[in-house]
């Protein structure tokens, strides 16, 4: 066997223990907790949907250009939410995400999404919460990547419009973790109510996506491109 | 000198992951107050306790506003306490959500503790060989992060001192922020682009290159490692056998007793405490030895 065929085996042996894993985490938490721990067991499997996807940037090929590049962004939008601390309710981290997604790619964008929420929690405070937020922001810039990356033409109303929706989604996942904690049990009437409480706070949170990603989508696509023609890299 | 900071990085690693899962796996009043009080008082050792005053003044009331919301949502319970706009209000929901909150914060403050004492660098020590690349990347960006707050600072500065930076309104304020983000963007993505080509320049991806580190894994860090792993297994084959067992629904039942449940709080308050005695054992000795100069 040439070794292409061995690597190939190797990433698809990888992939099939985490969806292995994940329906046996669900069983354990069945079978040895009496189907109780739903607040543990969906953080280990939000992590380890997660997996997969480093799985494959360390399997593939990147250059150190690359490495620091995505660094590079994702110190950035840690440090855009240091820096908009003071403004409640801006936080930068969805827009730069998304642009990650769109302008480098959608395996860059996951990685972009998932280690800010990993890195920034290291400020804000590390919790249950924390594989929650790596898998929306991660999944929201491998989204981005897929729908935007080989665009020829970026469009700014569909960018702007992940944005919000990002923002939503955000949102609406982490009231699924409070109302898991909070109850044990998932109950509709508080996840209603979660939801409800939350709502100005998603509301800002969306409009704040939609106002960044307007301002900055431009000049930083625009120098993100001009990175990738210039030294040649995430073709 | 702390012991947690001696301690190596995985014997350190495994006793936080099974503090925290054990926190997490179960509602049993005597389970959440040994959590919760070997958390507070292990984070008040670890982060001195000025700092940990400061921040139950901020968990205490959360503590209570979780715990206070439940029977809003909950009317469960058969003692009835009182009517609010027609709905029952319920000892046992009350009591349902001072243990839950309690439960989430107990969680919250090993976190916190993990944090305090897992440093990046340790992390990094631990995971740098089976992802390296990923390891990578999150050392770089920790670099990354104080240098451009540095720059930001200076990049701020020149553009008050040209005169450019509105800060009238608040639409001019984000404005004049995003102009500053946008300059420093440009400036470190080529200075990253630099970076990458000195790292190759020196070596980095090259096959049988070491690195160096401090941590040695010592007999004490085993046997540390190993009581940690036999009360940490205990914990949770015992709550799993079902000794932490306990209803708040529909009235609360009485705290387990049982041998199962003995075990069960013999284990856990040994492994939450046993930090606490580490610590407090160390820093005797350190002041010990350091009179004697």
């Amino acid at each position: 066997m040439d070794s292409g065929k061995v690597k190939i085996i190797k990433k698809t042996a990888a992939g099939f223990v985490v969806f292995l894993l994940i329906p046996l985490t669900v069983a354990l938490g069945v079978w040895l907790f009496k189907d109780r721990k739903y607040n543990i067991i969906s953080a280990i499997v939000a992590f380890l949907s997660c997996v997969p996807f480093f799985i494959r940037f360390e399997k593939g090929v990147n250059g150190a250009r690359e490495l620091v590049v995505i660094a590079v962004m994702t110190a950035f939008s840690i440090v855009g939410r240091l820096v908009f601390a003071p403004l409640p309710g801006f936080k930068p981290v969805t827009a730069f995400t998304v642009i990650s997604g769109v302008a480098l790619g959608p395996e860059a964008g996951f990685l972009v999404g998932s280690l800010s929420a990993v890195v920034s929690d290291f400020f804000f405070g590390q919790g249950p919460w924390t594989p929650f937020q790596m898998f929306s922001w991660g999944i929201l810039g491998f989204i981005a990547g897929v729908l935007l990356f080989r665009a020829k033409k970026k469009n700014l109303l569909l960018i702007c419009l992940l944005g919000a929706a990002g923002g939503a989604a955000f949102s609406l996942m982490m009231d699924v973790w409070t109302t898991l904690s909070l109850d044990g049990g998932f109950l509709w009437q508080r996840y209603v109510a979660n939801v409800i409480s939350g709502l100005p706070f998603m509301g800002i949170y969306a409009a704040s996506n939609v106002i960044f990603l307007l301002v900055l989508t431009k000049p930083f696509l625009s120098k993100l491109e001009r990175i990738k023609t210039k030294f040649d890299i995430f073709k | 000198m702390r012991y947690f900071d001696r301690l190596h990085p995985a014997a350190a690693l495994v006793y936080f992951l099974f503090m925290i899962l054990t926190a997490m796996l179960s509602l049993n009043p005597a389970v959440i107050v040994l959590c919760y009080l070997s958390g507070v008082i292990f984070c008040g050792i670890l982060t001195g306790f000025k700092n940990l005053f400061k921040s139950l003044l901020y968990s205490i009331p959360l503590t209570a506003l979780i715990a206070l919301t439940n029977p809003i949502f909950s009317h469960r319970g058969e003692t009835v306490l009182f009517f609010l706009n027609d709905n029952p209000v319920t000892k046992e929901a009350i009591l349902y959500g001072v243990f839950t909150a309690l439960m989430l914060m107990s969680v919250f403050y090993w976190c916190r503790n993990y944090s305090t004492v897992m440093t990046t660098d340790k992390f990094i020590y631990l995971f740098g060989r089976a992802i390296p690349k990923l390891s990578l990347v999150l050392s770089l960006i920790l670099a990354f992060i104080p240098k451009l707050k540095r720059k930001y600072k200076e990049i701020d500065a020149a553009q008050k001192a040209l005169g450019v930076y509105a800060a009238k309104s608040y639409v001019d304020k984000i404005r004049s922020k995003m102009r500053v983000l946008s300059i420093l963007l440009t400036d470190s993505l080529e200075n990253a682009v630099e970076t990458a080509d000195s790292m190759r320049a020196r070596g980095y991806g090259l096959k049988h290159r070491t690195s160096f580190a401090l941590y040695r894994f010592e007999i004490s860090d085993g046997i540390f490692l190993a009581v940690t792993a036999v009360l940490g297994i205990g914990c949770i084959a015992c709550i799993a056998a079902g000794g932490a067992n306990f209803n708040f629904y529909p009235a609360l039942s009485r705290l387990n007793l049982s041998a199962v449940s003995c075990a069960l709080y013999a284990c856990l308050a040994l492994l939450g405490f046993m930090s606490l005695f580490v610590e407090v054992k160390e820093n005797i000795l350190w002041r010990l030895l350091k009179s004697k100069i």
